[in-house]
């Protein structure tokens, strides 16, 4: 689209400029969204005399998306709005990976090619606790490992033994 | 009136059960004590904290939210007076001249105002909670499939003309919601939809993994962008906590007005507690002789918005137990909330479960007078809070959050929807994309479809029946008529400039 700017700035009637890139581009995003949903409920059967079929409602809201991101995205093309603001990379990433971490080292996994043992709660927690800290710009390890094991501790205790949730608490046990 | 006595007897009964003050006690300690911790609003705290009322009876557990709620409420405006920084939406207003009055070294006393009046609005919405349960009850026995489908998109027009931001956006993002809420099984079919052929996925998208994702984890990222430099926590010992006679004289007015638009904005759905404390706010600046002293310290602007957002926060139940329609976000959680318990939200809760009922507003009351009670004296504790660094704070959230997460299924999979979820909140807010009204659709989605599905059945597949059915013709045309108020560039400037005040 940009490059459509460049090359014929004020060149014949039509020309492209996205002026708002925060609506422009978060309303083609949602159209993608809504093409998925509607490739992916597809397969449904639909009306059948007057009675909704499963697949119905999603395809309505599916196809209501779309036309309401294409005029997200129209606004954005006409009207000027602020630029997009710059994604972080380091604190998303670490947060993200924190998370994941927990999730694969709860219950382990198995994909076939690669897979973990169940790691129960007490190492998952340390290691997410350890893994997300690093997104912040300020991190220090005496005081981040005294947190996490203090953090560790205080799950162990409130989850385990107060609200008595079943959690495997060790990789052994 | 009789009845409304017996029925709030009823109610005290249940909630003076000492298990119940119990719970209640713990949730408004527990709800102030993440509140308080800035960059986590109510919402967060409410889906934060939601596992932990897993294991407790249905009562207790409904109990112990409704104290988390209003906790998380007063602890954001405790970070607002304190520290600047606004634990939530509810309390930005609260910042401007209760900080100011912080400054001037009267924190104890602005503090106390905002719980007094919170107290006071906690009161009257209270007994307006039990005086209309059982009117609007009755007149939801008249609502078919077809009211309810119009009374819902109401609702969800409700949150787009009071989300903050493009009209257009905020239903772009209903749609987004509803669309999404449609991931799982066919409720009359059982076909797997849009599942990916991914098995955790056939049961649905968890509403605590969305609200966890969009609300959490995104909120925690967007945190970690600003720098955290800026925090300003007023220090030195708070002294003075009682408010003097002129305090009380000059904020009781405010009170009363305060607490008189909040209980109307709360009923009404998509609205609730934030557009009240802006409104109260904005509603007192106007009237006030001297409006110049707003901003500076003034006690009424203190008083207006606490009071009036407590008193949406209460009335903003009505819908939910009457109608078993979610007007907000918060509200939204609690329909998770009492789903998990195995209660469907909704009209016969009343007739069914009187003592949940009844007591979950007793209980109501009660939490204002604790709050009062536990946390004037526990100002101290709060502020030492405030002082624990934010880069040791988030990742103690985000594990808590996983192991919420994971103890309500114990599947690992929610976690990583959440995280999934918790980028997609992060993408939304550089788009500008209000993660509220998502939020809503999401719960109502389902209810939507059911109840369009049967209309449409009942009906012989003739649509003119939402506009033929007088209550539902009415509810609809309210909702367009709201529709284009907002879709007018004027009234959406004017809009706007209430919510830069």
């Amino acid at each position: 689209m940009s490059e459509g700017a460049k090359t014929s700035p004020n060149g014949g009637g039509f020309r492209f400029k996205v002026r708002g890139p925060r609506d422009f581009y978060g309303g083609l995003a949602l159209i993608a969204l809504a093409i998925l949903a509607s490739w992916a409920s597809g397969d449904l059967p639909g009306m059948h005399g007057f009675a909704f079929g499963p697949g119905t409602a999603p395809r309505l809201f599916a196809s209501l998306l779309a036309a309401v991101g294409a005029l997200v995205a129209l606004g954005g093309l006409l009207f000027d709005g602020p630029p997009i603001e710059s994604y972080a990379i380091r604190g998303p990433a670490w947060v993200i990976l924190g998370i994941l971490a927990f999730a694969a080292m709860i219950r382990g996994f198995n994909l076939g090619f690669i897979r973990l043992p169940p790691l129960g709660l007490v190492p998952s927690t340390f290691a997410a606790f350890m893994i997300s800290i690093f997104g912040s710009s300020e991190f220090r390890w005496v005081e981040s490992l005294i947190a996490a094991l203090a953090m560790t501790a205080f799950c162990v205790v409130l989850f385990v033994y107060l609200l008595q949730l079943p959690f495997q608490l060790w990789p052994w046990y | 009136m009789s009845e409304l006595l017996a029925n709030l007897a009823l109610g005290f009964s249940v909630a003076a059960h000492p298990y119940n003050i119990g719970f209640c006690l713990l949730g408004a300690l527990v709800g102030t004590l993440v509140g308080v911790l800035p960059g986590i609003g109510t919402v967060a705290t409410v889906a934060m904290l939601l596992p932990i009322t897993f294991g407790l009876p249905p009562v207790g557990a409904l109990i112990m939210l409704a104290g988390i709620y209003y906790g998380a409420q007063y602890g954001g405006s405790t970070t607002s007076v304190l520290v600047n920084i606004p634990g939530e939406a509810t309390s930005v207003v609260t910042c401007l001249d209760g900080h100011q009055m912080a400054r001037q070294g009267r924190a104890g006393a602005a503090l106390s105002i905002a719980a007094i009046g919170s107290f006071f609005a906690g009161c009257v919405s209270t007994v307006l909670v039990a005086a209309l349960g059982v009117p609007l009850t009755s007149l939801a026995l008249l609502f078919g499939p077809a009211e309810y489908f119009s009374l819902m998109v109401l609702g969800l027009i409700f949150a787009v003309v009071l989300a903050k931001g493009s009209v257009l956006k905020a239903i772009a993002m209903i749609v987004t919601g509803l669309l999404l809420s449609m991931v799982g099984s066919d409720l009359e079919t059982g076909a797997g939809r849009m599942t990916f052929d991914i098995a955790e996925l056939s049961d649905g998208i968890g509403f605590t993994n969305v609200a966890m994702g969009v609300f959490g984890f995104a909120e925690i990222i967007r945190n970690l962008e600003m720098s955290q430099e800026s925090r300003d926590i007023v220090k030195g010992k708070i002294k003075g906590l009682m408010p003097t006679r002129q305090d009380l004289i000059d904020s009781s007015g405010a009170i009363a007005r305060g607490t008189i638009l909040g209980s109307l904005l709360g009923i009404l759905p998509g609205g609730g507690a934030v557009v009240a404390s802006f409104a109260a706010y904005t509603f007192e600046k106007r009237i006030s002789k001297n409006p110049e002293r707003f901003g500076r310290g003034a006690i009424e602007g203190v008083a207006a918005p606490e009071s009036a957002n407590n008193a949406a926060a209460q009335t903003s139940f009505i819908p939910l137990l009457t109608l078993g329609i979610p007007p907000n976000a918060v509200m939204a959680l609690m329909v998770g909330a009492m789903t998990i318990h195995g209660i469907v939200p909704g009209p016969q809760v009343m007739t069914k479960q009187p003592e949940l009922f009844w007591g979950m507003i007793a209980s109501m009351w009660l939490g204002n007078l604790m709050l009062v009670i536990i946390n004037l004296p526990l100002v101290g504790v709060w502020v030492t809070l405030l002082r624990v660094p934010y880069r040791l704070l988030y990742p103690s959230i985000i594990v808590f959050c996983c192991i919420g997460i994971y103890s309500i299924n114990n599947s690992p999979t929610d976690v990583v929807i959440a995280a999934i979820f918790g980028l997609f909140g992060y993408w939304l807010t550089k788009h500008e994309f209000e993660p509220a009204p998502l939020v809503l659709a999401f719960v109502l989605g389902p209810l939507m479809e059911e109840n369009l599905r049967r209309a449409m059945l009942i009906a012989r597949g003739d649509a003119t029946v939402f506009a033929t059915r007088p209550i539902s013709a009415g509810l609809l045309a309210c909702a367009l008529f709201l529709l284009l108020l907002a879709a007018l560039p004027m009234i959406r400037k004017r809009r706007d400039e209430v919510f830069v005040e």
